[in-house]
């Protein structure tokens, strides 16, 4: 057929209506096949269990709503978890323990510093059923919204777990100075305690290899803190915590010893404890308790090598990376008291009963947020 | 953008400037485009709508292809190839296909339990609490059959239950079986049937102790086995519990029998902890049964005082007379018409079937497998519970049977008792046999009367018809004799089998 004017249809395909046209195609293709491309790469997804009824440390499959199988029989060899120095290279799974009362934005923003690779991290996170609890975990999910579903894939956590207590709280205020009363430390480090194991044992899992214990109000860790520690190879290992602070006197920025738990016992406070009912317990840190021990917070050395290491007796829980094994043989943190000692100075004693001797870096030092 | 090529469009001035599409030249008027009226065009709009879809359906195919390929690249690892091209047919499938089994799916990273909601209730079974079921095997493929039967009766509802095993040491196919076994149930076409997670988990220890009775139980090996059950414990624990759990039942893979309900009956006491009374069956010659479990117990004084003068690493263990405790035992007091709700407070436990809240785990109570007050593994875990002000029942009349394994002078004796059993036997067969060789051998008397009986008769009343001469009756006065003389030998040789049997 002759097309007389066969010049004329071509006025309508021009080169903006293509582009247009090209535009909405790939705006169209975006979304058929945006979920599945924004979402975990292929390698994350072959290590996910295929039943929400699974353990917390690995993602589950999203359910499609129709009705679910069985879950499958799963096995899992124990024997090939490996804890070694050399985590990164053996690809050893973290579980990154926090119990929250508050949360820090500052403290969010250092552990997505860390860069032992996330996909092979799981925050457990424990918050207690309070008004602040409630505060704190409002704004930890925005910041785990934020990064697990649009941040990009190296930054996303392997998994999170948010847990809420069940334990009543013990005392009205978090506030710096009621907490720290003498007489109420006992009630606040039991309640402490059994958060701690509520959130230990509910997540350890069969794949952990390290726990990585990091109160929420530490907010500044050296990124590579996962590997520091682990090179050491210890059961149970803690940095020295510190906080920095505005010095008035030399009007600059400063630092301070924080956490008094790390130390190595005395003989005046063996005999302290000698003397005292099994039920009471040795606090550190209180004029009213002379222990002389030997504080590991005072033990840090200008010039000192940063992986010096030093034994410890009583452990605090600022920063502590501990072997999934040592928790696994059945080292807790005691509610009650453990030879005059409780929570994390119990955990160090209970770890020692179970042959783990726990050691600490005193020229290693994390920061601890200041109130 | 992406590169692509399209021709540039010959645009032919469309509008004449300066004159009508009539050929009239117009002075200084108001023009209105266009001038001149042009035909539509020959070629049907329908035809140019396709052919510009068509050019926009190339550009898109280029486009996807790209994109293809790149989704194709993407992913580095071998396996994560299927992973993406499912997800491209999805696209194609429109999703539809994509609950097929393929390995199109999404994650979900973030996992939010509320401890407070899984606190344990007395009707744990109406408010939807899951149990973690615990079991720690070793070598113990002979039992599995047996086990498996009673989790098959549990009364409870399946779904609610998550079962964790613990495969250590095992030199037996304990692990094959129990694999085997666990996929059945979870292919059981009753959908009720099936269970919530499964997990094996494997861990050797490297016991040195052996796993046979007399080893097991011997004194001086105590304290190290209980210490490395107790590890054994932890490790199944701490790798089965989750924040989902509201019950923790411990059970040994070796109990023969106890009610279905069980879950229920220790659930309703609505405790902490709490354990049935173990016993075992014995065989006759033993006593018919026994206290079986005797790691339930109140605390003494004097055990007490015991402790005192102990090291620190040493561990008390029950049952041993080395250790004289005089501690009430659970298993002593059972009564079995006694009422099963009956409860008593316990110090320290047995493993054999323990129910717990998980709140108890989650707490840190555990078995220590280091001396915790001069107790390990189950007992130290009763102590550490009531350290920590928890409740730890016992039912005295609630009664669940341990198999029984014979010890190795039990099998000594029962072998004995089989040798002379068998003997036994040998002789009552011969005692029979003979019997009836004699019953064969001599025939039996008593039809042979009978018949001579009959004949008499006959031969009386024919007598008395016909009355025929004296020579007959005699001839029938004979034949009873042989009758007599008959019966009188099959007498004889009973007499002499009596003596037999007096003699074996």
């Amino acid at each position: 057929m002759a097309r007389p004017m066969g010049s004329v249809r071509l006025k309508k395909a021009n080169p903006v209506t293509l582009a247009i046209g090209a535009a909405l195609c790939l705006f169209i293709l975006y979304f058929l096949l945006g979920p599945a491309t924004s979402d975990f790469s292929a390698s994350r997804k072959a290590t996910a269990a295929s039943h929400p009824l699974s353990p917390p440390t690995s993602p589950f499959r999203k359910s499609t709503g129709g009705k679910l199988a069985a879950p499958p029989v799963a096995h899992y060899n124990l024997n090939n978890v490996t804890t070694t120095p050399t985590p990164l290279e053996n690809s050893e799974n973290v579980l990154l323990l926090t119990p929250m009362a508050r949360f820090y934005p500052e403290y969010w923003d250092n552990i997505m510093r860390l860069d032992y690779p996330h996909e092979l991290i799981t925050l457990g996170f424990i918050l207690p059923k309070t008004r602040e609890g409630n505060d704190a975990m409002r704004e930890l999910q925005k910041r785990i919204a934020k990064t697990q579903q649009q941040g990009p894939e190296k930054d996303r956590f392997k998994s999170i777990i948010i847990l809420r207590e069940d334990i009543d709280p013990p005392l009205v205020s978090q506030d710096e100075k009621e907490r720290h009363k003498m007489k109420n430390q006992k009630v606040r480090r039991s309640a402490m305690a059994k958060a701690r194991n509520s959130l230990l044992f509910s997540t350890l899992g069969p794949s952990t290899s390290w726990v990585l214990w990091l109160d929420a109000d530490v907010v500044e860790t050296p990124p590579t803190i996962i590997q520091d520690l682990a090179q050491h190879d210890q059961g149970v290992l803690a940095p020295n915590c510190y906080q920095r602070f505005w010095n008035e006197e030399t009007k600059a920025m400063d630092e301070r010893p924080y956490d008094f738990n790390n130390w190595q016992d005395s003989p005046i406070a063996l005999e302290l404890a000698q003397k005292m009912s099994p039920d009471d317990i040795l606090v550190e840190g209180y004029s009213e308790m002379a222990t002389y021990r030997t504080l590991m917070a005072y033990m840090a050395q200008e010039d000192g090598r940063l992986h010096e290491e030093m034994p410890l007796d009583g452990v605090g829980g600022a920063a502590l990376l501990v072997k999934a094994d040592v928790h696994r043989d059945g080292a807790m943190f005691p509610a009650f008291a453990f030879y005059n000692l409780i929570e994390t100075e119990g955990f160090a004693k209970m770890s020692k009963r179970l042959g783990w001797q726990p050691f600490g870096l005193p020229n290693y030092k994390v920061y601890h947020y200041n109130e | 953008m992406l590169p692509f090529v399209s021709p540039e469009p010959q645009v032919t001035p469309r509008h004449p400037v300066g004159g009508y599409s009539n050929g009239y030249p117009r002075g200084k008027t108001f023009d209105i485009l266009p001038h001149r009226y042009q035909p539509r065009g020959t070629i049907p709009t329908t035809r140019r709508r396709t052919q510009s879809l068509l050019r926009i359906g190339a550009v898109a195919a280029i486009l996807f292809l790209i994109l293809l390929y790149t989704l194709l690249r993407e992913p580095s690892s071998p396996s994560s190839t299927t992973t993406s091209t499912s997800s491209t047919l999805s696209l194609f499938s429109l999703g539809l296909l994509s609950s097929s089994g393929s390995a199109d799916f999404q994650l979900e990273t973030v996992r939010y339990h509320d401890l407070s909601s899984v606190q344990g209730t007395a009707r744990g079974w109406e408010r939807e609490e899951r149990i973690l079921i615990c079991v720690p095997l070793r070598d113990a493929e002979a039992h599995l059959s047996m086990f498996f039967s009673h989790l098959h009766n549990l009364t409870y509802p399946h779904h609610l239950l998550d079962l964790a095993f613990l495969v250590s040491d095992s030199k037996d196919n304990t692990l094959g079986l129990l694999t085997e076994s666990l996929e059945a149930l979870q292919a059981h076409e009753q959908e009720s049937m099936h269970y919530g997670e499964i997990s094996i988990i494997e861990k050797d220890f490297g016991q040195v102790v052996n796993q046979d009775v007399e080893s097991r139980h011997g004194f001086a090996a105590q304290a190290g086995r209980r210490k490395l059950m107790a590890r054994a414990r932890n490790w199944l624990l701490s790798a089965a519990l989750r924040p989902y759990h509201s019950w923790v039942y411990w059970r040994d893979v070796d109990v023969e029998t106890a009610p279905f309900t069980i879950l229920e009956d220790l659930m309703r006491h609505n405790k902490d902890i709490i354990v049935p009374n173990v016993w075992r069956p014995l065989p006759e010659w033993l006593g018919g049964e026994q206290p079986y479990d005797l790691n339930s117990w109140q605390e003494s004084d004097t055990a007490l005082t015991l402790a005192d003068t102990l090291d620190e690493d040493a561990v008390i263990v029950e049952g041993y007379a080395e250790y004289a405790t005089y501690r009430p035992h659970l298993a002593y007091l059972r009564d079995p018409y006694g009422d099963p709700d009956v409860e008593m407070e316990l110090d320290g436990v047995g493993g054999v079937s323990i129910l717990a809240k998980a709140k108890v785990f989650r707490y840190g109570v555990h078995f220590p497998a280091f001396s915790f007050e001069k107790h390990a593994e189950t007992e130290g875990f009763g102590k550490m519970a009531r350290r920590m002000d928890l409740s730890v029942i016992g039912l005295p009349h609630y009664t669940i049977w341990h198999a029984y394994e014979p010890s190795v002078d039990d099998i000594k004796h029962m072998e004995q008792m089989k040798r002379e059993q068998l003997a036994q036997e040998q002789a009552e067969r011969e005692k029979a046999e003979r019997a009836m060789k004699i019953k064969e051998s001599f025939s039996d008397a008593a039809g042979q009367w009978e018949k001579d009986k009959v004949g008499m008769q006959n031969i009386a009343q024919e007598d008395q018809k016909q009355k025929a001469p004296a020579g007959d009756p005699v001839e029938a006065v004979s034949g009873d004799n042989a009758a007599v003389s008959q019966s009188k030998g099959a007498a004889q040789p009973a007499g002499g089998k009596v003596e037999e049997k007096v003699v074996a």
